[in-house]
């Protein structure tokens, strides 16, 4: 299991983690939520060593993270990099060798993983003369060359198109199967809740909301209402207590609300203003809930 | 994994890449195809007979020019081509010969046995054709006046043309030895150029992961040091190659050639040359490597470099210094101070004007000042190769690495 244990980082004036707290286990895999500059690179980089917390831990199986043991875990930094001029084949085949694969064994994991991400016939290419999303390709494959037992990914679906992302998407949920720990950075919240049981969500260096995310719609204090409706809404909505958020374009509206307000009541009044088109009452998205923890 | 198995796979890498690199390549076929082209060409084009042709107007001109062609060729030994030969034309009008001149078919005009016009004087690479024509004159002149007192033209122009004194030194070098200042000379070159070339390769190879950004997943499962080592012996493995592959060149063509009398080449002159080819290396690969560390983009990495390359350059002058005097202050200082010893100690161990203590205290001397550097250069590397963006500051490189 991995283990960050109240971190804490600043960089001169600018505070990147202010006791930042999670966990990963294996078999498991974590969306990592927040918005830009909210320490989720720095945290993931505080697990290489890349970054040298303050104070606070970070452990595997409950040990600190060694050289060797950081060899059995695969990164995707946020920021791609590979060697332009080496061909795709052998830049990850070296990478496997670098974490202490024979190089028999390093090239054959270097061609399966080719192979799955549909790149077999371009093994020999540069991967300067790739498509960004080859590239993108690529730079997974040579986080999971070496069967780590940890992924960390910073945003891994970013640039991808809708294809790739669901590869991307199923090669993830296979290797949580297997029982590796993977965690992975993202803004797409709709894919995460698609493909996540669990989220943590950082803001402003420490976490906001962490857990299984059906658990954590179903106990939120929230509840997410579309209304469509035709006639002139008026003050209709000043009749709810406790609105939080409305968004509205085109007669339609979605509004974010207290969980204990009166629903019928509210769509009595609606009926009364014109003709409800349509109407849903839901626990909130992954979204409702990143936009209330980071508001 | 073993550090020194991380190392060597991050070396294999760099050999394999840079090796078989297009620019490698080509730089290393054209530094070959140069050196041998240096050595091969002027034997090729200084071999054979100089011509001369001389336009003769009035009298008294053919005793000259048969006196100059004599003492021309008066170090060739009988029986090969004579070095020059000079062609006599005569001309009633000296404005006409002075036409053929200017068209390039005289090298010069005599003038009745007493003026010699040539086409200018003073520029790089004169034609010997004056000092030969008034060589000839001396001698025509000398005759004349040994002929009155019986003695033979012949033997005039012998004892003129007879072996200089004979030559010995203090040093005990042998005669034929003055062709070890040009091995030095040669050999500082190589060393020059090869560190230069070498330490903008570690430069821009340490660069060029960082900007490529492919160090942060380096950095994910090696040590800095690791890739610093890794780099400067794969690199330097390489540059080795390339610089034994230079010397081997050179000296077959100077075998096959036959333009420089190379006596005194031995083993112990081209151990010389890699002992501290390697050290020189060692010394400003990981410097460059550290400046290397400290930028972003590949633009950056030579204004980063440019205090290191002007070290080198400082180098080179102090040895050119030394190679006049190798035995004054600037040498002798030159010899104890890391940075400028790889450039004047094999200088002054080509003339064999170093003495044995001062040579292997300055080896120590040198060694050491890599294994601090290694230590010094190694944090600002670790420090710099993971901030981004602008250019790191020395101070904070050293700081971060620390934290």
């Amino acid at each position: 299991m991995l283990a960050l244990a109240d971190l804490h980082k600043r960089y001169d004036d600018v505070a990147a983690l202010s006791g930042c707290t999670l966990q990963v286990d294996r078999g498991r895999m974590l969306g990592f939520l927040g918005p830009n500059g909210a320490g989720k690179t720095t945290a993931m980089r505080t697990i290489f060593g890349l970054v040298t917390a303050d104070s606070g831990q970070v452990t595997w199986d409950g040990a600190p993270i060694t050289m060797e043991q950081k060899r059995r875990f695969g990164y995707m930094p946020e920021q791609r990099g590979l060697y332009p001029k080496m061909k795709a084949h052998d830049q990850l085949t070296y990478l496997g060798r670098l974490r202490g694969m024979e190089q028999k064994e390093a090239a054959a994991s270097a061609d399966q993983w080719l192979e799955r991400f549909g790149l077999a016939e371009r093994r020999l290419d540069r991967v300067e003369v790739l498509s960004h999303g080859n590239q993108q390709r690529v730079q997974l494959a040579a986080a999971l060359v070496h069967d780590p037992e940890l992924l960390v990914l910073d945003e891994p679906f970013s640039g991808l198109d809708p294809i790739a992302t669901e590869t991307m998407a199923d090669i993830l949920r296979e290797e949580t199967v297997k029982g590796k720990a993977v965690v992975f950075s993202s803004h797409q919240l709709d894919l995460v809740e698609d493909i996540c049981e669990e989220v943590a969500i950082i803001n402003a260096g420490r976490i906001v909301v962490e857990g299984n995310v059906r658990r954590l719609k179903d106990a939120a204090p929230i509840r997410h209402l579309e209304l469509e409706l035709d006639g002139d809404i008026g003050d209709l909505f000043d009749t709810l207590e406790d609105v939080r958020q409305i968004r509205s374009a085109d007669g339609s509206h979605t509004l974010i609300i207290d969980a204990g307000s009166d629903i019928r009541g509210f769509l009595a009044r609606a009926q009364q203003v014109g003709r409800v088109r349509h109407f849903t009452y839901t626990s909130p998205s992954l979204s409702d809930l990143f936009r209330e923890a980071v508001r | 994994m073993s550090s020194f198995k991380t190392v060597w796979r991050i070396a294999v890498r760099e050999i394999r890449e840079h090796g078989r690199s297009r620019s490698f390549l080509i730089t290393t076929g054209f530094t070959f195809l140069a050196v041998a082209a240096l050595i091969v060409v002027p034997g090729l084009v200084g071999d054979g007979t100089s011509e001369y042709s001389v336009g003769s107007i009035g009298d008294g001109n053919e005793p000259i020019v048969a006196a100059a062609e004599q003492l021309g060729n008066a170090a060739v030994e009988p029986g090969s081509d004579p070095s020059v030969s000079f062609e006599l034309e005569t001309f009633d009008d000296r404005a006409v010969a002075e036409a053929a001149m200017e068209s390039g078919e005289l090298d010069a005009i005599l003038v009745d046995g007493t003026e010699v016009v040539v086409e200018s004087v003073g520029g790089f690479g004169d034609s010997p054709v004056l000092s030969l024509l008034q060589q000839g004159a001396a001698s025509v002149e000398l005759e004349a006046i040994v002929s009155e007192s019986g003695d033979a033209a012949a033997d005039v122009i012998a004892v003129m043309t007879s072996d200089p004194l004979e030559t010995s030194t203090l040093s005990g070098q042998e005669a034929g030895d003055e062709s070890r200042g040009a091995v030095a000379y040669a050999g500082l070159l190589l060393l020059y150029m090869a560190v230069l070339l070498y330490g903008n390769w570690m430069l821009s190879g340490v660069t060029e992961e960082k900007s490529n950004r492919v160090v942060e997943v380096l950095l994910s499962s090696v040590r800095p040091w690791q890739l610093l080592a890794g780099k400067i012996i794969g690199i330097g493995t390489l540059g080795i190659a390339q610089f034994a592959g230079t010397i081997t060149i050179a000296l077959v063509a100077v075998q096959m050639s036959n333009t420089i009398e190379l006596p005194s080449l031995d083993a112990g002159l081209v151990a010389n040359l890699i002992v501290w080819f390697v050290l020189g290396f060692l010394l400003f690969a990981v410097m460059y490597g550290a400046a290397g560390s400290l930028v972003s983009r590949m633009e950056d990495a030579q204004n980063v470099a440019f205090p290191m390359t002007m070290v080198v350059v400082a180098g080179f002058f102090v040895s050119i210094a030394a190679l006049s005097d190798p035995d004054g202050p600037t040498a002798l200082i030159g010899t104890f101070v890391p940075l400028t010893a790889p450039f004047v100690v094999p200088v002054r161990a080509a003339l064999e004007t170093i003495p044995a203590w001062q040579y292997g205290l300055s080896v120590l001397l040198t060694s050491g000042a890599i294994v601090g550097l290694v230590f010094v250069a190694g944090r600002i590397y670790a420090g710099g190769l993971l901030r981004f963006g602008t250019r790191v500051k020395l101070r904070d490189a050293w700081r971060s690495a620390g934290a």
